[in-house]
């Protein structure tokens, strides 16, 4: 049933409504004005002193049309019912109302899963936090045990280095205070020796001289 | 100052001459007399060696000298051949190589022998003694003295040096230090 046949029934229901009351009330109205002659007939035939017999038939009639305009209007309804589905109708509501429960309890729980996924995700994420946080902790572990362990290597380099360098400049020193020493005594030496060199001396000398290039031959 | 590779080639161009007619030995004593008498007279060398003079008048002078002289034909040869190349002053590095050569040949080296006093001449003799069964060669000794040796004796023949002096003892004692 598209959208404007629909749309169509409901007025058609409307009007069908609108109908059954305005029987109903004129039914009703009807009854209430031959209620009011009934009853200024009543208060005359008291004032002139009539019998009961009149009444009973009034009533009877009343009961009558309202039973006609009744019995016609649940004709109606049942007609109207009937040509229209309104169980069809009503069905179909219900199957949309339930549908529509549906959706929304397949959305709460879509909704809800998301919840529990994304609680999942942040307890996820806060063991994942905890983990590269232990990370970085070790990995700075990791790098100032191996800076420590550079600087200590650096600076027994630099103690050995200079340990090595005054050990260096030591002996430097040692060498250049004894090459002094000996420099000074040979130069003191040489000067006694010239002073104390005897011919003697000069021909011993030139003697050894000339063994030593005999011993070369 | 003349190269010493043309001294060498003139020193060797006498002595090959030298050679041919077996007198190498008389041309390195006229050769040494002329370095002798060049090294006395200042005036001559300087005029001799200087291109300022005339060419003509430097072989004038030269030749004035050698006719005074009894050198042979071949020396006063070469003497104006020297002159007229401008190799004049390179006379004494000539003669020098012509030594070696002349020595070579007759199997002769030469020592220079450097004491701080002088040599006793049975010293010496022993010295030219030792000296010859070292290097098997005559020896033709050369002596100065310099007393910064102290004592002792250094002898050096050609590249050899044979250093037996107080101050090469001196030397030692320092470096095994």
């Amino acid at each position: 049933m598209g959208p404007m046949k629909m749309k169509a029934s409901r007025w058609t229901i409307t009007i069908l409504l609108f109908v059954s009351l305005f029987f109903l009330f004129n039914g009703m109205a009807f009854a209430s004005g031959d209620d009011h002659a009934n009853s200024h007939e009543a208060i005359e035939e008291e004032t002139h002193g009539e019998g009961h017999g009149g009444d009973s038939t009034a009533d009877l009639m009343e009961l009558l049309s309202r039973f006609v305009n009744f019995t016609v209007l649940v004709i109606v309804l049942v007609v109207v019912v009937k040509k229209f589905r309104v169980k069809n109708m009503l069905t179909s509501r219900i199957d949309e109302i339930k549908k529509r429960l549906d959706d929304l309890k397949r959305e709460k729980e879509e909704t809800e899963s998301k919840y529990q996924e994304a609680e999942r995700k942040l307890s996820k994420f806060e063991g994942e936090k905890q983990d590269i946080i232990e990370q970085f902790r070790k990995e700075g572990e990791v790098e100032r045990e191996k800076i420590i362990a550079e600087a200590q290597q650096r600076s027994e380099q630099i103690l050995k280095q200079a340990e090595l360098t005054i050990q260096q400049e030591m002996e430097s020193a040692k060498k250049k205070l004894r090459e002094g020493v000996v420099e000074l005594a040979a130069q003191r030496a040489g000067e006694i020796m010239a002073k104390e060199m005897t011919d003697k001396d000069q021909d011993r000398l030139v003697n050894e001289f000339i063994k030593k290039v005999g011993d070369l031959h | 100052m003349i190269g010493s590779k043309v001294s060498k080639r003139y020193a060797k161009a006498l002595f090959s001459l030298g050679q041919e007619d077996g007198n190498f030995e008389q041309y390195g004593r006229e050769l040494f007399e002329f370095v002798e008498f060049f090294q006395d007279n200042e005036d001559f060398r300087k005029v001799a060696s200087n291109p300022i003079f005339a060419l003509e008048d430097r072989k004038k002078i030269l030749a004035i000298v050698l006719d005074k002289s009894d050198f042979s034909g071949l020396m006063k040869n070469f003497l104006h051949l020297l002159l007229d190349k401008n190799r004049i002053e390179a006379v004494e590095t000539i003669a020098d190589h012509y030594t070696g050569l002349t020595d070579a040949v007759s199997g002769v080296a030469r020592a220079e022998i450097i004491t701080a006093m002088p040599l006793k001449k049975e010293i010496l003799d022993g010295i030219e003694e030792s000296l010859e069964g070292l290097t098997s060669k005559k020896i033709k000794t050369e002596t100065r003295e310099d007393k910064e040796l102290i004592g002792g004796i250094v002898v050096r023949i050609g590249d050899l040096v044979l250093d037996g002096s107080v101050r090469a003892q001196l030397e030692g004692l320092k470096e095994s230090f």
